[in-house]
């Protein structure tokens, strides 16, 4: 923009959940994660302005002020610390959430008086402006602008209101010469003084903004009704990933029987319509099919976490989770590892104390995450009555869904528990502090934008390796003998190595493939089935791989057993990569790879046994 | 008298008079940090069952404190009527 800086730069700091990812979204165009919880945030991201391309814009994590506690914030103050002293860095955005300034006002004045010694300008956003205005709420902010010493400028990056106005100052920073360093010697004792009077003489007054939230807080911090609705939501969590996204299966799967029927007959070859049934439209179907699971699943969690719900969850599993060795904090990340790990064991950054941050990690691979959704919804299928009982109200495939959901929690935490105790460095305890978000009408369109995202993903990363996987198992299953025979196929031979493995379990060859494969990616296990199946099927009618499984002779111990193995081995090699990194060293991720692959057979086999004495 | 930020009950209110030894420094500049000033008023809003952290308002903010931390803020308990 300006001759001296080829690659201007913004950069937009603030305090925890004052709303710089949303804004940083609307001013970028791009979909980062937004929450209504402190601690979202834990890497820097970056876009183009849109509207002043050449601007590129950083989020950073939010901290409270530049005197770090938690990891992100370590990563904020270090970065912010490190960008003053970037000649390309043309003006510093420093959010304050107006409806709390107390909480903001801090940090602002730390940033502004940083931005002061280093020569950088600096414009106070005031955001949630659009909350004010509802309430009928004015703020003498250009009072404050003049106690500040910088200019102060209403935004919402909700309403989007404002963002003219913020992009024309940015461009007119650009625009202006350097600014000369000055002194700044303001200590921090000063400036904590300052900002509570600030706050005081400034901030909204009186009780009105949190009078909703009080309400809501005496139902859902209830000490009865509290807990009650803690376990409704979750059980509504889970039931929805089956009952919401049932239709849309159905109709995907209908789909793509359809689309089958239309497209093999076109082929001549009897080889190229065999392919196509079975390896395309069998094996990737089958987990195609799953995609609106992944969809719902999504949306339901960031309803959760856009409400403002989550921070209270947190507070009543405090004291539970401790009693694992966890803390409360330890929840986001757990229900985050819920739709995947990766985003779970990011989250885990804003837990302060490193002893409770690894005893998440342990628990993290163990929530069962949206890769474990297509195998237990197929398996869930398989075997359990697709019935309701209280009129409606419970679906017994959606009760069994949640105890298998359970299950891979709850081993989660007896793991915590062990090593917890086990470990004989038992550091003191870190308080627990965490700020109780505004109670918020989550908004639609970023949600739904967000989940499709997901999908998105989902496709393109499974997808890549489940196509190649399909294709080679097509091929290993097929040849030599043309689709004849899949047991004396090279597969079969191939899987007669492994059949000992599992077949204490009542798995055959079949199952001890698809379970092999999966160690690529968990949902490659109902592709490879899909193939399998397709091939012995042998005729060009899709046949759902449900109903499939249903008529070849597994028994329902080997069917639990199966889930029981999926709930606990750690099979994503993202997520082992992704630990190593947030750990500092691949050891753990090695030691949690075979460990939870031994415990997962272990307990398979137990499994399978207990389920068989019960007489089933 | 002052008495522990964690033995107000619900609805209760204290102005902070001092912090404990035993809270860490960090924490103690972050209470200060979040406008846990000497002498501001905090009022307990939540406090749930079973030892849970409860629910602190200072100013417009409120926070959830657990006992570590709340047994560590010593504040002169204000009668409100
Ligand atoms: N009403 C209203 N809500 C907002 C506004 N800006 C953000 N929010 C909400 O505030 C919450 C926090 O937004 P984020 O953008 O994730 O906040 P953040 O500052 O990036 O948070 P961290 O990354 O955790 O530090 C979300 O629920 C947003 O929808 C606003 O201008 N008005
Ligand atoms: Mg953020």
């Amino acid at each position: 923009m300006t001759e001296s800086r080829p690659n201007p730069k913004a950069l937009l700091i603030g305090s925890p959940n004052c709303g710089k990812t949303l804004l940083f979204n609307r001013l970028t165009g791009l979909q980062h994660r937004v929450a209504n919880f402190p601690g979202i945030t834990v890497e820097i991201a970056r876009g183009h302005m849109s509207g002043l391309d050449d601007v590129t814009l950083y989020d950073y994590p939010g901290t409270y002020s530049l005197k770090a506690i938690s990891g992100e914030e370590r990563v904020a103050v270090e970065q912010f610390e490190a960008a003053l002293e970037d000649p390309e860095l043309g003006v510093v955005l420093c959010l304050v959430d107006v409806t709390r300034l107390e909480k903001s006002l801090y940090l602002a004045l730390q940033v502004t008086r940083e931005c002061a010694r280093a020569g950088k300008p600096v414009l106070i956003l005031a955001n949630m402006i659009d909350v004010l205005e509802r309430h009928d709420i004015h703020l003498d902010l250009d009072g404050l602008a003049a106690e500040i010493g910088a200019p102060v400028i209403p935004v919402s990056a909700r309403a989007g209101t404002g963002l003219d106005t913020l992009r024309e100052r940015v461009r007119q920073e650009f625009a202006s010469p350097q600014l000369p360093r000055r002194s700044g010697d303001e200590d921090d004792v000063l400036l904590r003084g300052t900002s509570h009077q600030l706050a005081r003489k400034y901030g909204p007054k009186g009780d009105v903004l949190l009078k909703s939230q009080h309400r809501l807080d005496d139902f859902f911090l209830h000490s009865a009704f509290g807990g009650v609705a803690f376990f409704v939501v979750m059980y509504l969590l889970f039931q929805s990933i089956f009952t919401w996204s049932a239709p849309a299966m159905d109709a995907v799967e209908a789909g793509l029987a359809w689309l089958s029927d239309q497209v093999v007959p076109l082929f001549g070859y009897q080889l190229a319509r065999d392919f196509t049934a079975d390896a395309l439209f069998s094996g990737l179907g089958a987990f195609l099919v799953f995609v609106p699971q992944i969809f719902v699943l999504t949306f339901v969690i960031g309803l959760l976490e856009d409400s403002g719900y989550m921070a209270r969850a947190a507070v009543l599993c405090h004291r539970p989770l401790r009693f694992f060795g966890l803390t409360g904090k330890s929840f986001i990340p757990m229900l985050s590892g819920v739709a995947c790990a990766i985003p779970g064991i990011y989250a885990a950054r804003s837990i302060d104390s490193p002893r409770r941050r690894f005893l998440t990690y342990l628990a993290i691979p163990l929530m069962p995450c949206s890769a474990r959704l297509p195998v237990y919804t197929l398996l869930i299928a398989a075997f359990i009555p697709s019935g309701t009982a209280l009129g409606g109200l419970v679906g017994w495939q959606g009760l069994a869904m949640f105890l298998v959901y359970f299950f891979g929690m709850f081993s989660g935490l007896i793991v915590t528990a062990v090593v917890s105790r086990w470990g004989s460095t038992r550091e003191a305890d870190l308080p627990f502090v965490l700020e109780m978000p505004a109670y918020r009408l989550p908004s639609l369109s970023p949600l739904l934008r967000r989940s499709w995202q997901r999908c998105q993903h989902f496709i393109t990363k499974a997808g890549g390796i489940i196509i190649s996987v399909t294709v080679i198992v097509w091929l290993l299953g097929y040849f030599p003998n043309y689709g004849e025979d899949l047991g004396a196929s090279w597969l079969g031979q191939l899987g007669r190595i492994i059949e000992p493995v599992f077949a204490p379990m009542g798995l055959d060859w079949r199952y001890g493939v698809a379970i092999l494969t999966s160690f690529l990616a968990r949902e490659v296990f109902v592709g490879t089935l899909g193939v399998m199946f397709g091939i012995e099927g042998a005729d060009e009618n899709m046949v759902p791989l449900v109903a499939q499984i249903q008529s070849s002779d597994l028994g329902i111990a080997s069917g639990v057993a199966l889930l029981v193995f999926f709930a606990i081995a750690l099979m994503c090699v993202s997520t082992l990569a992704i630990l190593s990194r947030e750990a500092g060293s691949y050891r753990l991720a090695v030691r949690m790879f075979l460990a939870y692959c031994a415990m997962a057979y272990v307990a398979a086999l137990l499994a399978y046994h207990l389920v068989g004495l019960f007489g089933a | 008298m002052t008495v522990s930020l964690w033995t107000l009950a619900r609805g209760e209110s204290g102005a902070i008079d001092h912090f404990d030894e035993c809270l860490p420094e960090a924490y103690r500049l972050r209470l200060l940090e979040l406008g846990f000033h000497p002498g501001e008023s905090v009022r307990c809003v939540q406090a749930p069952a079973l030892g849970a952290p409860r629910v602190y308002q200072v100013a417009n903010v409120t926070f959830s404190l657990d006992d570590d931390i709340a047994g560590c803020v010593h504040v002169v308990q204000v009668h409100d009527d």
